[in-house]
């Protein structure tokens, strides 16, 4: 049996045996759901409703209902797209990358970030869709044959390379997420009395036995999906953030974007998970998983992405200047002290600033100023793919075609909606699906369980 | 004479690897092992051999980037080459960057799907499959070796049972099976 | 600002469906029945000149003001030879290329090669100073190629380097009027 080194902190807290991860995890899927897991789905779901409302209203009238413009051609749509993706990333980026590199931390929050990738994910693909103007002939993106004498796709196009980033991040973030379920489903199975529910978890749990064999390939087909999503997870964010780099507009136009689109997704997704599991860890009692440590190591990554964002503004700023061109520095000024100014200095106080507080331990180590900066980090980066979509559009060459946009309520109304969606599947998620990875937490326990870790402590 | 098998139950996946380890000393097959959580140490100990899913993925992600250039070699040079914004678009050397991010991705969508769903097919778990773990509680907190008479010919049931009792387990249970 | 029929058009690299390309006369073409309405190549447009059907303006009673064209009396006004753009696809200038291909046919039956002239698009047509000339830049003797290699001539935002097919005539100064 592996042992750590006892300087370590452990990452399972309390005196706990397999036994007991298992009651902790599928103790409150068994019972009866709680008031406040009532309200609160009550509550996302109207919100969820009124989104749903909005996106039909859009889809029956036209595009016209959101506030674009000739000068502006994507503004709501496509921020709201790139920031979900880009919330997706952490998800991806805990289960894959730090599988990769054997952080034995993430196994108790990957699960659940895995999930919101999962619902991020879907709720970015809303907004491609309906962004489209006649979203009903929206599978002309497939090269399908078809009447205009199989007229193929466009593979220049990073719109799709986008269609096809997209949906293999999505199939593969599910796939990967699913077969790691399967054995948590399997124990929820055996432990099930009532019939109705027991059936439904034998289907979700394809018969998993947990024979040695499958484990050799359970374990063989985690590493290798974690090497394969590590890329994918590169690619897609740096695909997404192609469909400015690629094009001529200055503001959009720049070789800096995919590493510094990366960074932000990381920056806003793991900003995401902090606000879920925060909320998660009280209202279902996983303090002894999920605790300080974690967060702790999280708001490291969050400092981190965070500055290489920063850095990466500022590198922007200096080449607009240095490169002379007159249409790109203008772009760069109009964003710090044109008619959106507001939205520039709201994206760098909440991207740039206030995750320097990280550097103090005591912050990062505070629950209440996680929360609190978790939510700061993502209003930050909302803002940051505005600043990006909208001022550089609304200003580009020809001052006589210049522009403004204007948010209606639809727009707001629908990125609303798709918060109240979000949520709603993640509440959904919390009470029907094990929210820990129960097969690989057991199978840290010894190392870095806290009781295990104090008789070794003795031994030595 | 009936064939048995016999489910030894331990409560510690280090228990279980002692015992196996000198089962298999002394010349008993174990024929599976149910457990919780993959055990780490145990597939040489009981002889499973390692899996070859890395392999086929790497053998689907080929294929997958085979034909993802193909289909773009057709699509845009072969079938119905356009002038699109003055682009190189009548050579696939030429047009071929433009092609990297969407073989990739195709790519590791062959790989990753022709692997799960290899994987699936091969642990034999699909929708509605129906269990066969021994005991209820080897997806909890158990443990569970599996030996059949069938594999181990030079034992009696007697004597395996007798082997079986010295390991330090929780439960045994002997079943006849056809 | 009209449609400046890029030869490097940004705004056809970037459709995912391919509804707009490249003709083989250097038009830059919009396929209205392919468009699926992204809007990508009007925010890639450096001249800002294409228009979107945000709404379905032939049956929508919010535009009955403003549209002549809602019922079928009134459907008259409109061109038959130009389709009417539905709900949700880009539109821009074609060149006239309704008129380029009459033009074209009518040459064909005639077995002559088009002449000069004999195809006008209908600003230039409308034109009372005669502004705006129209004509096939690879025709060595026609009035635009000789136009273009007038030393006024000009392409608008030449610098963003899209190459487009239409030129614009610098303003006549006196030179030495600016130079005293
Ligand atoms: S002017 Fe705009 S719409 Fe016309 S070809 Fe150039 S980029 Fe395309």
């Amino acid at each position: 049996m592996q042992r750590e080194a006892a300087i370590r902190e452990p990452l399972i807290l309390g005196n706990k045996s397999y036994k007991d991860i298992t009651d902790d995890v599928v103790g409150p899927i068994e019972g009866a759901a709680p008031r406040t897991w009532k309200i609160l789905v009550t509550l996302t779901g109207l919100v969820a409703f009124y989104g749903v409302g909005c996106i039909l209203y859009l889809l029956g009238t036209g595009i016209g209902v959101w506030g674009l413009n000739k000068t502006v051609g994507w503004a709501w749509d496509i921020t709201n797209f790139v920031w979900w993706v880009g919330i997706g990333h952490a998800g991806t980026l805990i289960s894959a990358v730090l599988l990769l590199f054997r952080q034995k931390w993430r196994m108790a929050i990957n699960r659940s970030a895995e999930a919101m990738t999962i619902f991020a994910v879907i709720m970015a693909a809303i907004f491609p869709g309906i962004h489209m103007g006649r979203i009903w002939v929206g599978y002309w993106v497939f090269p399908l044959p078809n009447q205009f004498g199989s007229l193929w796709v466009n593979f220049n196009s990073p719109l799709l390379w986008d269609v096809f980033a997209i949906s293999t991040y999505f199939s593969v973030s599910l796939v990967f997420w699913y077969i790691g379920l399967v054995p948590d489903f399997a124990t929820i199975r055996d432990r099930m009395v009532k019939p109705l529910p027991k059936k439904i978890y034998g289907i979700l749990s394809f018969g998993w036995s947990g024979r040695a064999k499958n484990w050799t390939r359970f374990e063989e087909v985690s590493l290798v999906l974690a090497g394969i999503a590590t890329p994918l997870v590169f690619s897609v964010h740096s695909i997404v953030s192609m469909d400015f780099a690629t094009s001529v507009i200055p503001g959009w136009h720049t070789t800096i974007f995919p590493p510094y689109f990366v960074s932000g997704a990381v920056f806003s997704g793991f900003a995401m998970v902090q606000t879920l599991l925060l909320i998660m860890r009280k209202t279902m009692k996983l303090e002894s998983y999920i605790h300080i440590k974690h967060i702790e190591y999280m708001n490291i990554v969050i400092i981190v992405t965070g500055s290489i964002v920063g850095v990466a503004y500022l590198t922007e700023l200096f080449i607009s200047w240095y490169s002379g061109v007159e249409y790109e520095s203008y772009a760069f000024i109009n964003r710090f002290s044109g008619p959106y100014s507001w939205a520039y200095w709201i994206m760098m106080t909440c991207n740039v600033i206030t995750p320097q507080l990280y550097w103090f331990k005591k912050l990062r180590r505070s629950l209440t100023v996680t929360f609190i900066l978790s939510i700061v980090v993502n209003i930050g980066m909302w803002f940051e793919r505005y600043v990006i979509i909208v001022t550089s559009l609304h200003r580009d060459y020809n001052p006589s075609s210049w522009g403004e946009f204007h948010a209606t309520t639809i727009d707001i109304g629908i990125f609303i909606g798709t918060l109240g969606i979000f949520f709603t599947l993640f509440l959904l998620f919390a009470r029907f699906f094990p929210v820990l990875a129960l097969n690989e937490l057991k199978s840290i326990l010894k190392s870095s369980g806290e009781n295990y870790k104090k008789i070794d402590n003795h031994h030595h | 004479m009936s064939k048995k098998v016999f489910h030894a139950m331990f409560n510690d996946e280090e228990k279980l690897m002692h015992a196996a380890e000198k089962l298999v000393h002394d010349g008993l097959r174990v024929k599976d092992v149910f457990s919780p959580f993959p055990i780490h140490g145990l597939d040489p100990i009981i002889g499973v051999k390692r899996t070859r899913l890395a392999i086929a993925s790497f053998m689907y992600a080929s294929g997958g980037t085979a034909l993802a250039l193909l289909g773009m070699w057709y699509f845009m040079i072969h079938d119905w080459p356009m002038n699109i914004g003055g682009k190189p678009s009548f050579s696939m050397i030429q047009n071929l960057p433009a092609f990297v991010p969407v073989t990739f991705e195709f790519s590791v969508l062959c790989g990753a799907h022709g692997m799960a769903i290899t994987y699936f097919l091969r642990n034999g778990t699909l929708p509605g499959m129906p269990a066969s773990n021994p005991d209820p509680r080897t997806t909890d907190n158990m443990f569970v070796m599996e030996i059949t008479t069938d594999q181990n010919h030079d034992f009696s049931a007697d004597a395996i049972e007798g082997m079986l009792k010295e390991m330090d387990l929780v439960e045994l249970s002997i079943k006849d099976y056809e | 600002m009209m449609c400046q029929h890029c030869n490097h058009a940004p705004c056809e690299t970037v459709c995912p469906v391919l509804a707009t390309t490249h003709s083989n006369e250097g038009l830059n073409q919009m396929t209205y029945n392919r468009c699926i309405g992204t809007r990508y190549c009007a925010n890639n447009c450096p001249y800002k000149v294409r228009r979107f059907n945000w709404f379905n303006y032939m049956g929508y009673d919010k535009f009955k003001n403003f549209n002549p064209s809602q019922d079928s009396l009134s459907r008259m006004v409109l061109n038959p030879d130009v389709t009417v753009r539905a709900r949700g696809v880009m539109e821009k200038c074609s060149m006239c290329v309704q008129r380029i291909q009459t033009g074209k046919l009518d040459a064909k039956k005639a077995g002559t090669p088009v002449a000069d002239g004999a195809v006008v698009s209908a600003c230039s047509e409308a034109c009372p100073t005669h502004a705006i000339t129209f004509g096939d830049l690879n025709d060595n003797k026609s009035n635009v190629r000789g136009i273009s290699q007038n030393n006024r001539a000009y392409h608008a935002l030449e610098e963003v380097g899209v190459q487009p097919n239409i030129y614009y005539m610098a303003k006549v100064r006196n030179t030495e009027d600016q130079e005293a």
